[in-house]
């Protein structure tokens, strides 16, 4: 359709592909799964429809809005991008396993403290890339964490605050 | 007043559920036996089917049914519904946008429903649509809410004007796009129906389906505790819900219908785009005596959406002589709907600019103009308004921005190479409360439940009614739960018009002061109490106990229930909407905003460096998520001012950046500091004496930003969003 005018048309169309299905040994946050998958299912769906693990959030499935953010084997990912036959034996850890012995996670307390959040939708893959940008050592000015937590979307517009919470747990609390 | 949980420093509620992951979304609902939908589109932008072919995708591994106009169940019209509800979908094979759902596909898993929607064949004989809301040939309603409205004669007052200001402005269609893509769960049990659903209002989406699938409201239950933001767009119920409710009715088993981002670009709704003519006369000495603004705004073609984008020149500026009239013109779009600020967004994006353009012809401070011409009463009515402390807002915003350092001649400060501009505007936001329920249990253990069919969309509902029951109980936070988002519970409105806030919070006020009523009844002829034989008006709530306020005693909830052996009490209260036709007019909340921008000389690129908000909400329950409300809609203001634009291709009506890589929001990198300060009273028309705050981060906004950017540029644009191409 793009660029021509609209036309009338009949094309014959493909036929369904037949369904590939395969094993794959998930290790989410500590915990090791062996489920069978599509092919075609993404790490994100096999998250979310094969664990039950529903924190972590489908945004756009295009690799646009960073919702679907997870760290596989300590560097974040798109999960919506990635195969889950792709993760096969790697560790996975989505926001479920950041809490340490009923512990949450000091950015998930900073989140509250600084009202982070506000539907709460993209939050999962905010606090997800904002711990891997501490980890990696990216958050140390206030523009340094803007521009790395550019690729996360928060429509509500929790931007400022999204900063200062990650601006305090980077240890740099003093100008908060 | 003063109540240890109100105020500010309160952590949201429901901040915790959300930051662990585990927030159930109506996307996220499972349940057994949950097959999975996914819808095909119209490939052209007008015409008809002529065929479809669907034998591929029935065939296709694990598809259970697709369903179309050719075998869809008749679906009901619901003519007094239909601002809130478009018309029923796969009805007949007219198409009239580019998008339109054509087919529902079902199948065991998303991945074989998404194969069997890509096997679909449609065949259409295509028209050419109409897309472009200057297209002579396109349809014009005019008056369309019969809000068309004015006084004096504007026309020879603005001929007779020592000074005029004539000039367009046009907004272009902005889409929604909350994070969480739009998902219905719907399932049957007999005949009853349950729908989890990315819906603003439980209640009204109860009724709609109601009156689509004609079943009685009391078989559907519609359940919404979470969603992923909507900013208006679960304000009508769109076709995917209904088509969840039919597809799993077709199948016999629960279905979970989830739209795609794409998707997310006709299916829920958009801000529609307008062409605004705006007229202002006004005396040598800044006195404004006409304001004319007639508004055009595109509308799809068989529906109907309530956006009065003119409105806000009726009552912001006092001025003898006023006219407002909005026309909509029928287009080849999908339906709009209320997008964050709906109308007002627009509106006065044109009146505030056109006030710079005044201000600048009169060599007058822009801040100035608009305090002479502050409105101090009802411009049109002559109705007092119910609190309006916007000349404070104007006074705090100035103080705090540094507005005196602006230097008036536009070009003329810099810092280096970078231009700086300075720009303001204010906003007189509409007032909204429409009637509302609620229920409030306490039991005996001293907890008190409030339950209310209206939800939070992220903006602190929860929030702040907890903190309200809380008060108005004398109960501390933690023994205050609220349940919400369910249309099992009272019937409340949708979250909108930044009205949920008066609403619910009138019911549970009314809810509270029954509940205080029912312990009275209980302990009426109680000797053992020291409240018996108290009426209402003889004691206060403090500290979880009702006491005398003679100084005889009192007693906690728990100690009544206790000893007249009952689990708990409850009580339902409900607020009507206020009149407005009297002599003083409710009103809603004000703003003023000031925004410095940076241009580069050569690049034209725009950074808004930072932008102050002063805003009268009334009292304020929280002022860590009002703030958070108010941030917010800023950027959204920002994205409506400089970044934001759907654009249609003109001869198909296709969406040409449907994606969120080319639909472009603001990201963390394009937002400063944000400075939000509240100012003025409590409005006396809501008996806890707020007022809405969701919504008034975006209008003033955008013309603040364009306003800085002539006073850093010297070039005046007046089409949103603005670009780099603006200024090149």
């Amino acid at each position: 359709m793009d660029g021509s005018a609209p036309q009338a048309r009949v094309s014959p169309g493909p036929q369904a592909r037949p369904v590939v299905r395969v094993p794959v040994v998930l290790r989410v946050n500590g915990t090791e799964h062996r489920i069978e998958v599509d092919t075609r299912t993404t790490l994100l769906d096999a998250l979310r429809d094969s664990l039950k693990l529903t924190g972590t959030k489908k945004g756009c499935d295009q690799g646009q809005c960073g919702a679907c953010t997870v760290h596989v084997d300590g560097k974040r990912v798109l999960s919506c991008l990635t195969l889950a036959a792709s993760a096969d034996g790697r560790a996975v850890r989505t926001i479920e396993g950041l809490e340490q012995n009923g512990t949450p996670h000091p950015l998930q307390e900073s989140f509250v403290k600084h009202d982070g959040l506000q539907c709460g939708y993209c939050t999962s893959g905010q606090i997800m890339s904002a711990v891997a940008l501490i980890e990696e050592g990216r958050a140390g000015s206030d523009d340094d964490i803007r521009e790395f937590m550019s690729g996360n979307l928060c429509r509500c517009g929790a931007y400022p605050n999204i900063v200062a919470a990650i601006r305090e747990v980077a240890g740099r609390g003093d100008d908060a | 007043m003063a109540h240890p949980d109100i105020g500010e420093g309160i952590d949201r509620v429901d901040a915790r559920v959300k930051v662990s992951g585990r927030a159930a979304y109506p996307t996220d609902h499972d349940c057994p036996g949950l097959a999975h939908a996914v819808l095909v589109q119209s490939t052209v932008g007008a015409g008809r089917i002529t065929a479809v072919d669907s034998s591929a995708a029935k065939a296709a591994p694990g598809v259970l049914a697709v369903i179309t106009h050719e075998n869809a169940p008749e679906l009901h019209e619901a003519r007094d519904r239909k601002a809130t509800l478009p018309p029923p979908p796969l009805q007949s094979d007219r198409i009239v946008h580019h998008g339109q759902t054509v087919a529902v596909v079902v199948a065991e898993t998303f991945e074989q429903a998404t194969e069997g929607a890509l096997l679909v064949r449609t065949e259409y004989a295509p028209a050419t649509p109409v897309v472009d809301i200057d297209d002579p040939q396109a349809e014009h309603v005019h008056d369309p809410f019969g809000s068309d409205d004015g006084t004096g004669d504007v026309a020879a007052a603005l001929a007779a004007a020592p000074v005029r200001i004539e000039q367009t402005y046009r907004t272009a269609v902005n889409t929604n796009h909350p994070m969480g893509p739009f998902a219905t769960v719907a399932s049957w049990d007999g005949d009853e129906l349950t729908v989890h659903d990315c819906t603003q209002g439980p209640s009204r989406t109860r009724a709609d389906l109601a009156a689509t699938l004609k079943a009685p409201q009391d078989t559907i239950r519609v359940l919404a505790p979470y969603l992923g933001g909507g900013f208006g767009s679960g304000l009508r119920t769109w076709p995917h819900t209904v088509l969840a409710a039919v597809a799993a009715r077709h199948v016999g088993r629960p279905v979970k219908l989830v739209l795609t981002r794409k998707q997310m670009f006709t299916s829920v709704g958009h801000r529609p785009d307008t062409v605004q003519r705006i007229g202002l006369g006004a005396t040598r000495d800044g006195r404004i005596t006409a304001i004319d603004h007639e508004a055009r705004q595109t509308l799809s073609m068989c529906d109907v959406n309530t956006e009065m984008v003119s409105r806000v020149s009726l009552s912001g500026y006092a001025s003898p002589h006023l006219s407002a009239r909005d026309v909509q013109v029928r287009v080849n779009v999908p339906s709009p709907g209320s997008m964050r600020a709906p109308g007002d967004g627009q509106g006065n994006f044109a009146l505030e600019c056109a006030l710079d353009e005044l201000a600048h012809d009169l060599g007058m401070d822009p801040l100035e103009l608009r305090l002479r011409n502050y409105a101090g009463e009802h411009p049109v009515t002559g109705q007092q308004w119910s609190s309006n402390d916007l000349r404070e807002c104007y006074r705090v915003g100035a103080e705090k921005f540094g507005w005196s350092r602006r230097v008036p001649e536009p070009r003329s400060m810099r810092r280096g190479r970078t231009l700086v501009g300075y720009g303001m505007a204010g906003t007189s936001f509409f007032f909204y409360q429409p009637p509302c329920s609620a229920r409030i249990t306490i039991g005996r253990d001293g907890h008190a439940v409030v339950g209310s069919a209206g939800m939070d969309l992220g903006t602190g509902t929860y929030t702040v009614m907890a903190q309200l029951a809380a008060e108005l109980l004398a109960l501390p936070l933690r023994r205050v739960r609220m349940v919400m988002g369910d249309s099992s519970l009272p019937q409340a409105p949708s979250a909108g018009g930044s009205g949920l806030t008066g609403s619910m919070g009138s019911a549970i006020h009314a809810a509270s002061r029954n509940l205080i009523r029912s312990f009275l009844d209980l302990v009426r002829d109680d000797s053992g109490s020291p409240l018996h034989g108290a009426g209402e008006g003889d004691v206060r709530v403090q500290d979880g106990r009702i006491v005398r306020k003679d100084g005889g005693g009192g007693e906690s909830y728990e100690a009544v229930l206790t000893r007249h052996r009952r689990e708990e009490l409850t009580a339902e209260g409900s607020a009507e909407a206020p009149a407005e036709d009297r002599p003083v007019v409710p009103t809603g909340p004000y703003a003023a905003k000031f925004a410095e921008v940076h241009v580069d000389p050569d690049l034209g690129v725009i950074r808004v460096a930072r932008l102050v908000t002063a805003a009268h909400c009334g009292r304020i329950l929280n002022e860590k998520t009002a703030r958070s409300q108010l941030i917010g809609g800023t950027v959204g203001g920002i994205g409506m001012a400089l970044l934001e634009e759907t654009v249609t291709e003109p001869r198909t009506g296709r969406i040409a950046n449907g994606t969120l890589g080319d639909y472009l929001v603001a990201v963390n990198a394009d937002i400063p500091d944000l400075d939000v300060h509240f100012v003025g009273g409590p409005d006396p028309t809501n008996p806890n004496g707020t007022k809405g705050c969701g919504e008034l981060g975006i209008p003033g906004t955008p013309a603040a930003i364009a306003n800085a950017v002539f006073h850093a540029t010297g070039t005046r644009v007046r089409r949103l969003p603005l670009t780099i191409e603006d200024l090149l």
